[in-house]
């Protein structure tokens, strides 16, 4: 029993200090997320006192409604709405306007499910064809491997605004090489035409992270027992055989680490557009990220922003869980 | 045994140390009437304690802008022994979110640039009132004040208005400002007809709003530059109070018509690459005829020893009116004290709001910024300073030009009656989806009074 307590006691000392960092740092801004939800706070008002907290407690322990919303509202700094916040997402368009296709792609829910699917099929198969072929490589191969990583290394703004310069309509390099090699008719405002902007985002994000979803397949691949390739060639099972019966249903675990990493990336997608369309032309390249930033930073609407925010977190958490549950099935199937 | 030992050994020395953390002095009490002090937080620094006042000034790369931020810390620091001034340099964009955070972590600087903010900092309690003599010692005109109180120091006269090539426009026999927009688009045919680049224009950032909104400015409201009047309320007041629309009146649609004429005439393909630094390129390289843009840009002549003759002129009028330079002076838009400088702090912060008028900080200001002065008791300032050919000629013009034509406050009437703020946000959005092809102009308008509302949303 007293040795029990004492490796209790030994866990807490270990632990604490990490649980608390994630209760204070995650589990905390999450919780006061859904609360600024339900508020009208426009991050102008400062925050309140942990005597408004203690006030708000209070009045929730002696069953005094009126007491306990007046400690919320000051520890909040805000007014109370109640739910009016997602009323009014509900018929936000520029969240989601389901008018017609065209507006659904436009709006900022649209346009990041359809980055969100492109990455996460680039990310999960494109991904694993490259490392397939890459695993191939018998020369060179730390150079090969290296040049496709390498980008990953660059820092989030570097790339954007490499791609920024890169598709500026007068100065772009994409541009330039179009008109030397007589080919003017073909130049494009590549980040700010509303055909052409969300194929260079992605093409930006496809540029780089591909190295590194690669990198985790060809991990998984060099896990794969030689003697399974042994046997395959001893059956004369060809490249594409030998694809499909041995590396595939082995790269299972990595295609499910991959789809859900590419697809939190997709979902989360806003540095590469803050720092390259500012979500233009007009609202066209809005994700739900820049949105949620837009609202809080330019529109003053924290309240409003926190709602957007717990619904994407929502979204998320419900799409990531369908995907590993129907990839974990799968990968029991094979 | 021993292990676990150790890890309590750990444990008290942890405890030891932290009970042996210095602690950190109680703030000197608020002044009577001044709102809740905002506490220490992260990031204070070590010189927050000290005799030492932060001052947010966007500096940036602007060189005009360090100079004044030099002379004026030389001023205060001159006139204030032992004491420091410290900049906070943040870009004029990035004040809300710069104000937001520091905020949040209850660390605002002493004395903070208010851009557009002065409402929503003034409306949290965030900035203190300035002394009604602070404005009148100077000869300030008294700016219009907000729920009774003036919180923002003032500059000069900032106006709106569009800088031309006079060269250029010379050209095609134009001499003087275009007496209407009828006139004006007239010239830029010509000027296209002869080969000129006609209009500088450029939509990936904040400038594609600014045909819109200067020509909004200049034809939604009367021409009045006094107070404004009771009796008639401004166009901003009767769209808060749901009595008029975008959509529905029909100045602004012919403003909305106007504009979307002028940027599918002259913008250009590739024009959503262009921002604020390549129409500053082109237009300072002579390669164009017009820029409409604030007078600020006659501060970066000299800088950037442009030799095209630049002059300044009116904004044309969309109704038949007068062509007429917008202002937004009166406004309450400067530097302000906040309640973070608290005790001794909060006079120091005041002799910094004061070192702004010395004589040799006030001509740096309104030559960074190609302002006219406004501030009649600073000795010996008259107007921006300069020798350098395209920057004198174009103040000179700039002055003869405001006092033929005059100013009026188009939306910028006082914080208790201006745009919201975000909404120039939504009209840069507008206009790039403009250059995108949508010309409905019902539409377009209809979206611009849905931005309205959103805005106003915002306390």
């Amino acid at each position: 029993m007293k040795r029990r307590r004492r490796e209790s006691l030994v866990s807490l000392v270990f632990c604490g200090p990490a649980i608390a960092l994630y209760l204070a740092f995650v589990i905390g801004p999450a919780l006061l997320g859904f609360a600024y939800g339900l508020t009208d706070w426009s991050g102008w008002s400062g925050g309140g006192q942990a005597s408004d907290l203690g006030a708000a407690l209070g009045g929730l322990a002696r069953l005094d409604g009126g007491a306990a919303r007046a400690g919320c509202e000051a520890f909040l700094g805000a007014k109370f709405v109640g739910l009016a916040n997602y009323a009014e997402l509900a018929h936000d368009p520029v969240f989601a306007n389901f008018q017609s296709v065209t507006a659904f792609r436009r709006s900022a829910l649209g346009f990041t499910l359809f980055e969100t699917l492109l990455i996460v099929l680039t990310f999960t198969f494109g991904a694993m064809v490259l490392a397939v072929l890459l695993d191939r490589v018998k020369h060179r191969v730390g150079l090969v491997r290296g040049l496709f990583f390498y980008p990953f290394v660059l820092s989030l703004l570097v790339s954007s605004l490499l791609f920024l310069y890169l598709g500026n309509y007068r100065e772009g390099a994409i541009n330039k090489a179009l008109a030397w090699m007589g080919l003017s008719a073909w130049q494009q405002d590549w980040l700010m035409s509303p055909t052409w902007a969300p194929w260079t985002i992605f093409a930006l994000v496809a540029w780089t992270s591909m190295g590194f979803f690669t990198t985790l397949y060809l991990a998984n691949l060099q896990a794969i027992p030689e003697d399974l390739y042994e046997a395959a060639a001893l059956d004369g099972a060809g490249p594409l055989a030998v694809f499909r019966a041995i590396q595939f249903p082995l790269l299972m675990p990595t295609v499910l680490t991959n789809s859900v990493l590419a697809l939190i990336n997709g979902i989360n997608l806003f540095g590469q557009v803050v720092v390259t369309t500012q979500g233009g032309p007009g609202t066209q390249t809005f994700t739900l990220g820049y949105y949620i930033y837009h609202l809080g930073r330019l529109n003053n609407r924290q309240g409003y922003a926190s709602a957007v925010s717990f619904v994407v977190f929502v979204l998320l958490a419900a799409i990531a869980i369908v995907q590993a549950t129907a990839l974990r099935r799968r990968q029991v199937e094979l | 045994m021993f292990c676990s030992a150790r890890i309590w050994a750990c444990v008290a020395v942890a405890v030891l140390l932290g009970a042996c953390a210095p602690k950190t002095p109680p703030a000197s009490p608020a002044p009577a009437g001044a709102a809740k002090p905002a506490a220490a937080g992260p990031g204070a620094g070590a010189a927050k304690g000290d005799r030492v006042i932060r001052v947010v000034r966007n500096v940036g790369s602007r060189e005009g802008f360090q100079k004044h931020w030099d002379a004026w810390k030389a001023a205060f620091e001159k006139a204030n022994p032992g004491w420091t001034m410290e900049l906070v340099n943040v870009g004029d964009s990035a004040g809300t979110e710069f104000y937001q955070s520091r905020i949040a972590s209850g660390d605002l600087p002493e004395v903070i640039q208010t851009w557009n903010l002065t409402k929503h900092l003034a409306d949290n309690g965030h900035i203190v009132p300035l002394p009604d003599d602070y404005y009148t010692k100077f000869g300030l005109p008294l700016p219009t004040p907000y729920k009774g109180k003036r919180y923002a120091t003032m500059g000069g006269l900032q106006v709106l208005g569009m800088a031309v090539n006079r060269k250029l426009w010379a050209s095609i026999g134009v001499t003087e400002p275009p007496r209407n927009f009828d006139e004006f688009a007239a010239g830029l045919d010509k000027l296209a007809a002869q080969g000129a680049r006609p209009l500088t224009y450029g939509a990936k950032d904040w400038c594609a709003s600014v045909p819109l909104t200067f020509l909004l400015h200049a034809n939604l409201y009367p021409y009045t530059t006094g107070d404004p009047e009771p009796d008639k309320p401004s166009f901003t007041l009767l769209r808060d109070q749901g009595k008029a629309t975008f959509a529905a009146d029909p100045v602004a649609n012919r403003v909305l018509e106007k504009v979307i004429g002028l940027v599918g005439k002259y913008a250009g393909k590739g024009v959503l690459s262009d921002g604020y630094d390549e129409g500053k390129r082109d237009f300072y390289g002579g390669q164009s005829a017009t820029w409409i843009m604030g007078c600020w840009i006659g501060g970066d002549l000299e800088p950037n020893n442009v030799s095209a003759e630049v002059a300044y002129w009116p904004l044309p009028s969309v109704e038949g009116r007068a062509p007429i330079f917008v202002t937004s002076s009166s406004m309450q838009t400067g530097w302000a004290i906040t309640t973070s400088a608290v005790g001794e702090k909060q006079a120091k912060a005041l002799a910094v709001c004061e070192a702004l008028y010395d004589p040799a900080v006030y001509q740096l200001w309104l030559n960074g910024e190609a302002m006219l002065p406004t501030a009649t008791k600073v000795a010996g300032v008259t107007g921006p300073k300069t020798e350098h050919v395209a920057a004198k000629g174009f103040v000179a013009d700039m002055a003869a030009n405001v006092k033929k034509y005059g100013t009026t406050r188009g939306g910028y009437r006082s914080l208790e009656d201006q745009w919201p703020q975000g909404f120039e946000d939504a009209c840069m959005r507008l206009m790039q989806t403009v250059l995108t092809g949508e010309k409905d102009v019902p539409k377009l308008l209809g979206e611009l009074d849905k931005a309205w509302d959103d805005a106003r949303k915002s306390k």
